[in-house]
């Protein structure tokens, strides 16, 4: 059985979902494309369907957003809800049939970027997470983690500065250097409380490309094999903290169980969510 | 970012709320040619009509790929262009902003296409209090009658055909429109909607309106408007 952070979206049946939902997070440049084009062949090869997205490529929101965004008009609120649609598109229309498919599922960036995004935006923390409620928790998520120091000449001799990668909108009277120092670091900031509180599993992207991949690699034969999450990688968190060795494996309940009896770390709203969502699929 | 509340901006925001064919369309109309008689400068907005989504909203609704989630979150963005561009910069510059629709339509459709209620309340909080919030209350049939003999058809989405009450748009129309009618009546007292009695004659309705505004609009300063 699947979780979900609070209510379910109506309609959505939580159950049957064998597929594989992982998440690749990090910030901008800093080499999660790359990443997934290398890991989708392997996997293929393996002989498991792949299934990869990415934020705005919804058929229903992906080309509105990209034209709003080069107008430079669009409102900090009127941003974060527009991807909200947009993932919400994803969500229902690729993520959960191929879920149910048995696709592993890759997705560059989650609810979790989205977040990163709003916050730094001035948007209420609280809000924001009401917002993604409804997302699905995924199996795992892979944080690359780079400082702005390493991030600013990957980006400058790859793609050179974005206006929305720098914050430009929030940091208007900056040149974009000065800029993307500032916004990248708040953002990276931002992820790393987004890390602790959705426990990503944290791989060190200041490494060649190559070897980021043999820890993804092996992060995500952990996850398609259903082991339990293990100190794999040993990068020291700023705080000093350890990433947690244990918990977060998605079990495969044979059965639908009892709201009650499925999880222990959210107790109210998570057991409605379970509730509401055993009633299961009605409109599809 | 504010949240839901009572703003301090001087200038004020009337919205009118009921299901179609209540006649609050007609109501603010009314409102409207006075306000503007009366020497306030005056702006109306109404619901769904934010140039930035138009494309998105309109795609989704003629494809019909529209879920309960992206039907309420693409609406959702709708409102939060018009707030952050229009709504909340005229209530600054003091003006009187008058809405066709507000987020109270956006809990009884959402909800009845079953969001979460809390959920879609915690969207919209980024919304402003509206000064007085006019929910013009009116039997089903009435408001039935009004808009099918008017009209030659309702729109797929409008009669609620996602949601697969009946085959047939009218008799679906119904019973979306009857559930929606539960919804506003449970938001009465929740929010503190100013009820009006929509089967009274169109002159009658309008007279009450105007008393609430007027005693609102007490302290707001006019603006002189280029006639």
């Amino acid at each position: 059985m699947r979780e979900i952070y609070a209510a379910p979206l109506p309609g959505m049946n939580l159950a049957e979902m064998p597929g594989k939902l992982i998440v690749i997070e990090g910030t901008d440049g800093v080499g999660r494309s790359t990443q997934i084009r290398l890991l989708r062949p392997w996997l293929e090869q393996q002989g498991r369907a792949v299934l990869d997205t990415a934020i705005k490529r919804s058929e229903l929101a992906g080309k509105g957003i990209q034209q709003a965004k080069e107008g430079h008009t669009l409102g900090r609120i009127t941003l974060s809800l527009f991807y909200a649609t947009d993932f919400a598109d994803r969500l229902e229309h690729e993520i959960v049939p191929a879920l149910r498919a048995g696709f592993v599922v890759l997705t560059d960036r989650y609810i979790y970027s989205l977040m990163a995004r709003a916050i730094v935006r001035g948007a209420d923390a609280r809000w924001i997470r009401n917002v993604y409620g409804f997302a699905l928790k995924p199996d795992a998520t892979f944080y690359l983690r780079i400082g702005v120091d390493d991030l600013i000449p990957r980006v400058v001799f790859s793609r050179g500065f974005d206006y929305w990668e720098s914050g430009m909108d929030i940091h208007p009277s900056e040149d974009m250097y000065d800029s993307f120092r500032k916004y990248q670091a708040e953002l990276l900031t931002e992820f790393e409380l987004l890390a602790k509180e959705y426990n990503f599993e944290v791989i060190d992207a200041t490494a060649d490309a190559r070897m980021v991949f043999e820890h993804l690699r092996a992060g995500v034969a952990r996850v398609l094999s259903g082991e339990p999450r293990e100190p794999l990688f040993s990068v020291a968190t700023p705080a000093g903290e350890v990433p947690e060795a244990t918990s977060k494996k998605v079990l495969e309940m044979p059965t639908p169980v009892k709201p009650a009896a499925s999880t222990s770390e959210e107790p109210a709203p998570a057991v409605q969510a379970l509730a509401k969502a055993a009633e299961g699929d009605t409109k599809r | 970012m504010k949240r839901y509340g009572e703003h301090r901006f001087p200038g004020k925001l009337f919205v009118v709320e009921g299901i179609d064919g209540s006649g609050k369309s007609t109501q603010l109309m009314l409102l409207h040619q006075w306000l503007q008689a009366e020497g306030y400068g005056v702006v109306f907005s109404e619901w769904n009509s934010s140039p930035l989504v138009r494309e998105t909203t309109k795609r989704g609704k003629k494809k019909q790929m529209l879920t309960p989630s992206t039907f309420s979150l693409i609406h959702a963005t709708d409102f939060a262009d018009r707030m952050e561009h229009n709504i909340i910069p005229l209530l600054k510059a003091g003006a009187v902003v008058l809405c066709d629709r507000y987020i109270y339509t956006a809990f009884a459709r959402d909800v009845v296409r079953g969001m979460d209620p809390q959920w879609v309340r915690e969207l919209y909080s980024f919304a402003v209090k509206p000064t007085a919030a006019f929910y013009y209350r009116v039997p089903l049939d009435v408001a039935m009658k009004r808009i099918l003999d008017g009209r030659s058809g309702v729109k797929f989405y409008e009669a609620g055909m996602d949601l697969s009450l009946s085959e047939d748009p009218e008799e679906s129309f119904g019973i979306f429109q009857g559930r929606i009618l539960d919804e506003y009546e449970k938001m009465v007292p929740e929010f503190d909607l100013t009820t009006v009695d929509a089967t009274l004659p169109i002159e009658e309705q309008q007279t009450y309106m105007r008393q609430i505004v007027k005693a609102k609009l007490a302290q707001a300063k006019r603006l002189r408007v280029a006639p």
